[in-house]
C-alpha cells in the first residue's frame, strides 16, 4: 500500500524528472539557435541576400548618329522585354503555353530564348522575349499577377529614322556570338557601316543594378547600382534631307548618288539603291530573308557608292584633257575632224555620234563628248603616265574615306595588264582608256572625289564623320588648266549643244559637269554594220549605265555630285536630270546654311 | 467589492507582469508582421490580447475550489461543443474545427485542453493511485483523454490531438503511474506505428520526412523550414532591426504572423531576442514550478499546475523546434506571441488558474 506521503514523494520525484526533460529540451533548442544565429550567421546571411537581391545588367544606350544639321539618323527606341528570374527557369515552358493568347512566341523567339537560357552571365534574369508591342504590354499588365517572377523591362534599342535610305552608310547592329564577356550577350554591336566602324565610341559602358525582390518575384526597390554610360553621339557630314530627296528620285532605279563638300571633303550624300531595311536587320533578320537578299541579282546589300565598280565613261575625258594640257603642253585650240570614227591600226574606233562632230576643238570635244577627238589625243598619250596622273584624282587609288570596304577599281597601265591579263599593252587599248572605257573601273565615290578635286584644286579626302576643320593641300595641277576644264564642264551643262544642256539650272548658281555612258558590253563589228541597237532594244543586264558628275555653284564650288543610274542608257538622259534636281535642292536649302 | 479588492491585492503581480510582457513581445512582433496587411489585423490582435488579460484576471479571482468542484461539468460542456464543432462546425485550414458565435470563431478543441487537464487533476486527486498496477482504475482517465482526442482527430487536427496526448501522458506520469504502464503503451504504439503512418495524409508524411532532409525538396514542404532557418540564422546576434527583416517583409517567410512569428523575432532581434524569449518562458515555468511545489500534498492543485505549465512550455518549445527545423511543421502557434486566436485565450485561462492557485497559497497557508 502506498500512503499519501509516499504519493507526494513520488510526485516530487516525477516532477523532478519532468523538470529535467524540460531543461534538456531547452538546451537542445538553445543549441540549435546558437548554431543558426552565431555559428552559421554568415551562411544564412548570404542565403537571405541571395533570396532577395537580384542583379541585372544595365545596358548602355547606344550613341545617336546625327547628320550635319543635327537631324538624328540613327536613334534609339524603347524596347519592352519580358524577363523571368533565372532561378525560375523551370516555369518557362508553363508560362509560354499559358501566355500564348497574350504573347505569342515565334520559332525565332524560342531559339533566342534557348540561347539566353544557355548563356549564364551575371544577370539573375533571362530575357524571354524582346520587342513587345503596346497591345501585348497592356494585356499582360492585366494578368501579370498570375505570373510571378515575370517582369517587364524597358531597354533602349537601335532604331533608324528611315528603313532603307541610310542602310549602307550607317549600317546596322546585331548580337555577336563570339564574345568573351558573356554579360554583353544581349547587347547589340555594330555589324556594318558607321555602326561597325565607330562601334567603340557608340557602344558606351555597361553597368549593373541590385534589386530587392520579394518571394513573389516582384521588385520592391533598388539597392544600389553602377549606372551604364551611354555611348558617344556622332555627328556626320551627311545631310539627311539631300539623301532622302535623292532616294525619292531613285524609284525603280538601281545606282548611286554621292555628294561631297568641295570645301571640307564632307560626304553629304552616300546613297546606294536598291537598299535593305536596316531596322529589320537590327531587330534580327530571319535566315530566309537574309538568303533572299544575298542571292538577289540586284545586290541590295552592296554599297554601290564605295564598292560598286563602273567604267567612268566620258566623265574620264576631263582627266584626259587635263593631262594633255598639263603634261603634253597641248594647245586646246587644236582641231581634229570627227567623221564618226577614227582608224587606228586595222580597227575603226567609233564616236557615239554616228554622223560625226566635224571639225572640233578640245572644249567642244568635252562639251559634245566627242570620242574621236580623244582617240586622236590618245595617239599622243603614254598610258602609264596617264595612269599615274589619274591618281591625283583618286582614280585607281583609295579615296581614303573614313569608312571601310572601299574598292579602288582599276586605272590600267602596262604593268597592270601584264600582271592581270598576262599580255602586253596594246596601243589601241589606250584609245578606249582615254574615254573611260575598257579596263578602267571606278566607284561613284572615286568619280565624285575626282570632280571635287577638279572643282577645288585641292586633294580632297572624303569624310563621313564630321570634324570642324579640314585643310587640304593643293594639287600640283596649274590653275589655268583647271580653269579650262571647269569652263568646258560649264559648257556641257549650260551651253546649247552641251550633252547636259537640258539639265541646266537657271539662276545665279550654275551646275557644271560631264555626262558619261558606262558601257556594259562591247559593240561588235557586225552590229555596228547593222546599226547599233538602242539601249531599250537590248536586255536590261546589258544596257549601258547612265553617269553624270558635276559640281555647283560653278564659280565657287560647294557640292560635287555623281549620279549613276544602272542600265539607264546615256548620261544625259537619266543621270544628269537627277543630278540637276538633287543639286537644285541642295543649293536652295543648304548652300548658305551653316 | 471589498473582497475583490482584497483578492486583487493578493494577486502575484510579478507573474502577471511576466505573462503580459510575453504577450507584449507578441504585439511588437505582430505589428511588424502585419505591417503590409490591413491595420485592423493588428488591432484585432490587440483586442484579443486585452480580452485575454481580462479573462486571466477574472479566472484568477475565482477560487480554486470552484474549478475543482465543477471540473467535470466544464469538461462535459466543452465535449458537447467539440462534438458540435467536429460534425457541424466551420471548416478552415482543411479541417472542421470552428464554431461561429455572432461573427467570432472559436475552437472548442483549444479550450478542451484546459478542461482535460482540470478533469485529470481532479480525478487523480480524488482517486489516489493505490496500486500502480491496477489497470482497471485507469479506464476512466483514459476515456477522458481519448474521447476528445478521437473527435479532434476526426476534424482532422493532428497537431492538437498529438499535443493533448503528449500533455496527458505527462500528467499520467506526474500522477505516479507505474513505469510498466508507459512501457506497455510504448510497446503498443510501436506495434501500431506502421498502421498510424498509413493513416496519415500524404502532406503530413511529407512534413515529417522533409524534417530529416529539407534540402531534398526546397520548393515543396521543405521550403518553409529552409526559409525559416534562413530568417533566424541571418538575424545573427543583434538581428536586422525591428520592421527590417528581409525574409519576413519580402514574404520569403511563410505564416509569419502565426506559426512562424518566432523566426521573424529571430531575424529582427537576433540571438539576443530569441534568447530573451526562451529565458522569459523558462522564468515563467520556473515560478510556476515553485508555486506547484508549495502545494505539497494538495494533489489537485499540484498536478493541475504541472499540467498547465507543461501545456504552455511544450507548446512554446515545440513551436520553436518546428521553426528551427528540429520537429516537423504541425501547425502550432507560439503561446501568447503568435497572432491571437482561441489558443491564446486558452493560455490566458491557464495562467489565470495558476494565479488563482498562488492566491490560494497566500490566503490559506
Amino acid at each position: 500500500m502506498i500512503d499519501s506521503k509516499d504519493n507526494s514523494q513520488l510526485l516530487r520525484k516525477r516532477s523532478f524528472v519532468l523538470g529535467g526533460l524540460k531543461t534538456l529540451f531547452t538546451l537542445i533548442v538553445f543549441g540549435k539557435l546558437y548554431h543558426l544565429q552565431i555559428l552559421d550567421k554568415l551562411k544564412y546571411g548570404k542565403l537571405s541576400d541571395l533570396n532577395r537581391i537580384k542583379v541585372k545588367i544595365l545596358y548602355p544606350e547606344r550613341g545617336i548618329i546625327y547628320d550635319l544639321y543635327n537631324n538624328p539618323i540613327a536613334l534609339n527606341k524603347a524596347d519592352f522585354q519580358l524577363n523571368i528570374f533565372r532561378e525560375k527557369v523551370d516555369l518557362i515552358n508553363d508560362y509560354i503555353s499559358s501566355l500564348s493568347n497574350v504573347i505569342k512566341f515565334s520559332e525565332q523567339d524560342l531559339a533566342d530564348l534557348k540561347e539566353n537560357i544557355k548563356n549564364k552571365d551575371l544577370s539573375d534574369f533571362i530575357i524571354m522575349k524582346k520587342n513587345l508591342d503596346w497591345s501585348q504590354l497592356e494585356r499582360f499588365e492585366l494578368i501579370s499577377n498570375n505570373f510571378p517572377f515575370l517582369i517587364i523591362n524597358q531597354e533602349r534599342a537601335r532604331s533608324y529614322k528611315n528603313n532603307f535610305i541610310f542602310s549602307h552608310v550607317i549600317g546596322y547592329v546585331g548580337y555577336r556570338k563570339d564574345l568573351k564577356d558573356k554579360k554583353l550577350n544581349n547587347l547589340k554591336f555594330g555589324i556594318s557601316g558607321i555602326e561597325k566602324l565607330f562601334d567603340k565610341k557608340l557602344l558606351g559602358k555597361d553597368g549593373w543594378i541590385k534589386l530587392e525582390t520579394n518571394s513573389k518575384g516582384r521588385i520592391k526597390k533598388e539597392l544600389n547600382k553602377k549606372i551604364s554610360i551611354p555611348g558617344e553621339n556622332l555627328k556626320t557630314n551627311l545631310i539627311a534631307p539631300i539623301q532622302e530627296y535623292a532616294y525619292s528620285l531613285f524609284k525603280d532605279i538601281n545606282g548611286a548618288v554621292v555628294m561631297i563638300d568641295c570645301e571640307n571633303g564632307g560626304v553629304n550624300c552616300l546613297l546606294s539603291t536598291p537598299s535593305f531595311n536596316n531596322n529589320e536587320f537590327s531587330d534580327g533578320v530571319t535566315a530566309e530573308k537574309w538568303k533572299l537578299l544575298v542571292n538577289d541579282e540586284s545586290k541590295p546589300l552592296l554599297n554601290r557608292c564605295i564598292a560598286g565598280l563602273y567604267a567612268p565613261g566620258s566623265t574620264f575625258k576631263l582627266i584626259t584633257a587635263l593631262y594633255v594640257l598639263e603634261h603634253l603642253n597641248f594647245n586646246p585650240n587644236t582641231k581634229y575632224f570627227c567623221s564618226g570614227f577614227t582608224e587606228f591600226g586595222d580597227r575603226n574606233f567609233h564616236c557615239w555620234k554616228e554622223e560625226g562632230h566635224g571639225l572640233i576643238d578640245l572644249k567642244d570635244a568635252i562639251k559634245k563628248s566627242c570620242d574621236c577627238y580623244f582617240y586622236n589625243l590618245a595617239k599622243l598619250i603614254d598610258v602609264d603616265s596617264l595612269s599615274e596622273f589619274s591618281k591625283n584624282f583618286s582614280l585607281g587609288v583609295s579615296t581614303r574615306i573614313d569608312i571601310p570596304n572601299e574598292l579602288i577599281g582599276i586605272m590600267p597601265n602596262r604593268k597592270w595588264k601584264k600582271k592581270n591579263k598576262g599580255e602586253r599593252w596594246q596601243k589601241g587599248e589606250t584609245l578606249i582608256t582615254v574615254i573611260g572605257q575598257g579596263f578602267m573601273l571606278a566607284t561613284p565615290l572615286q568619280i565624285t572625289n575626282m570632280t571635287a578635286t577638279l572643282a577645288s584644286g585641292k586633294k580632297i579626302k572624303p569624310k563621313i564623320l564630321y570634324s570642324p576643320d579640314n585643310i587640304f593641300e593643293n594639287t600640283e595641277v596649274s590653275m589655268k588648266n583647271l580653269a579650262f576644264v571647269r569652263n568646258a564642264m560649264y559648257s556641257v551643262v549650260n551651253e546649247y549643244e552641251g550633252t547636259a544642256y537640258s539639265s541646266r539650272i537657271s539662276g545665279k548658281y550654275k551646275l557644271v559637269g560631264k555626262t558619261g555612258t558606262s558601257q556594259v558590253r562591247k559593240i561588235s563589228k557586225e552590229e555596228r554594220e547593222l546599226g547599233v541597237l538602242k539601249n531599250e532594244e537590248i536586255v536590261y543586264k546589258l544596257r549601258d549605265h547612265s553617269i553624270f558628275t558635276g559640281f555647283a555653284p560653278h564659280n565657287n564650288p560647294k557640292f560635287a555630285i555623281t549620279v549613276i543610274a544602272e542600265h539607264m542608257g546615256s548620261g544625259s538622259k537619266v543621270a544628269a536630270p537627277i543630278a540637276k534636281k538633287v543639286m537644285k535642292f541642295s543649293l536652295k536649302n543648304f548652300l548658305k546654311k551653316q | 467589492m471589498n473582497e475583490i479588492f482584497l483578492k486583487l491585492k493578493n494577486l502575484n503581480w510579478l507573474y502577471f507582469f511576466l505573462v503580459s510582457f510575453l504577450s507584449f513581445v507578441g504585439i511588437v512582433m505582430i505589428y511588424s508582421a502585419t505591417s503590409a496587411m490591413e491595420m485592423n489585423v493588428f488591432f484585432n490582435h490587440i483586442t484579443k490580447v486585452f480580452f485575454g488579460l481580462i479573462i486571466m484576471i477574472i479566472v484568477s479571482l475565482i477560487d480554486m475550489d470552484f474549478w475543482k468542484k465543477n471540473a467535470f461539468y466544464f469538461y462535459l460542456i466543452f465535449l458537447i461543443l467539440l462534438v458540435w464543432a467536429s460534425f457541424y462546425g466551420h471548416i478552415g485550414k482543411g479541417s472542421r474545427r470552428w464554431i461561429e458565435i455572432s461573427g467570432f470563431y472559436f475552437q472548442p478543441s483549444e479550450f478542451m485542453k484546459i478542461f482535460i487537464i482540470l478533469s485529470l487533476a481532479k480525478f487523480f486527486d480524488e482517486k489516489k493511485i493505490k496500486d500502480p498496477s491496477d489497470y482497471f482504475f485507469l479506464v476512466l482517465p483514459i476515456l477522458i483523454v481519448l474521447l476528445p482526442v478521437g473527435l479532434i482527430l476526426r476534424q482532422p487536427d493532428l497537431g492538437t490531438a498529438a499535443i493533448i496526448l503528449f500533455i496527458c501522458f505527462l500528467i499520467f506520469f506526474i500522477a505516479g503511474l507505474s513505469w510498466k504502464f508507459f512501457a506497455s503503451i510504448g510497446f503498443v504504439m510501436l506495434m501500431i506505428a506502421p498502421y498510424l503512418w498509413s493513416l496519415l495524409k500524404n502532406y503530413q508524411k511529407q512534413r515529417i520526412l522533409t524534417l530529416f532532409n529539407p534540402e531534398n525538396d526546397p520548393l515543396g514542404s521543405g521550403y518553409h523550414i529552409i526559409q525559416s532557418q534562413i530568417a533566424i540564422g541571418s538575424g545573427g546576434v543583434f538581428g536586422k532591426g525591428w520592421m527590417k527583416g528581409t525574409q519576413s517583409h519580402l514574404d520569403f517567410l511563410p505564416e509569419k504572423h502565426t506559426d512562424f512569428i518566432f523566426s521573424m523575432l529571430g531575424e529582427e532581434f537576433g540571438f539576443l531576442g530569441t534568447l530573451s524569449v526562451v529565458g522569459l518562458i523558462i522564468v515563467i515555468t520556473s515560478i510556476t514550478y515553485n508555486i506547484a511545489n508549495k502545494f505539497n500534498r494538495d494533489f489537485f492543485n499540484r498536478v493541475l499546475a504541472y499540467g498547465l505549465i507543461s501545456n504552455f512550455f511544450f507548446a512554446a518549445m515545440i513551436n520553436m523546434s518546428m521553426v528551427i527545423g528540429l520537429l516537423p511543421v504541425v501547425g502550432l502557434p507560439l503561446p501568447l506571441v503568435s497572432y491571437g486566436g482561441s489558443s491564446m485565450i486558452t493560455y490566458f485561462i491557464g495562467f489565470g488558474l495558476i494565479l488563482s492557485m498562488d492566491r490560494k497559497l497566500k490566503t490559506n497557508y
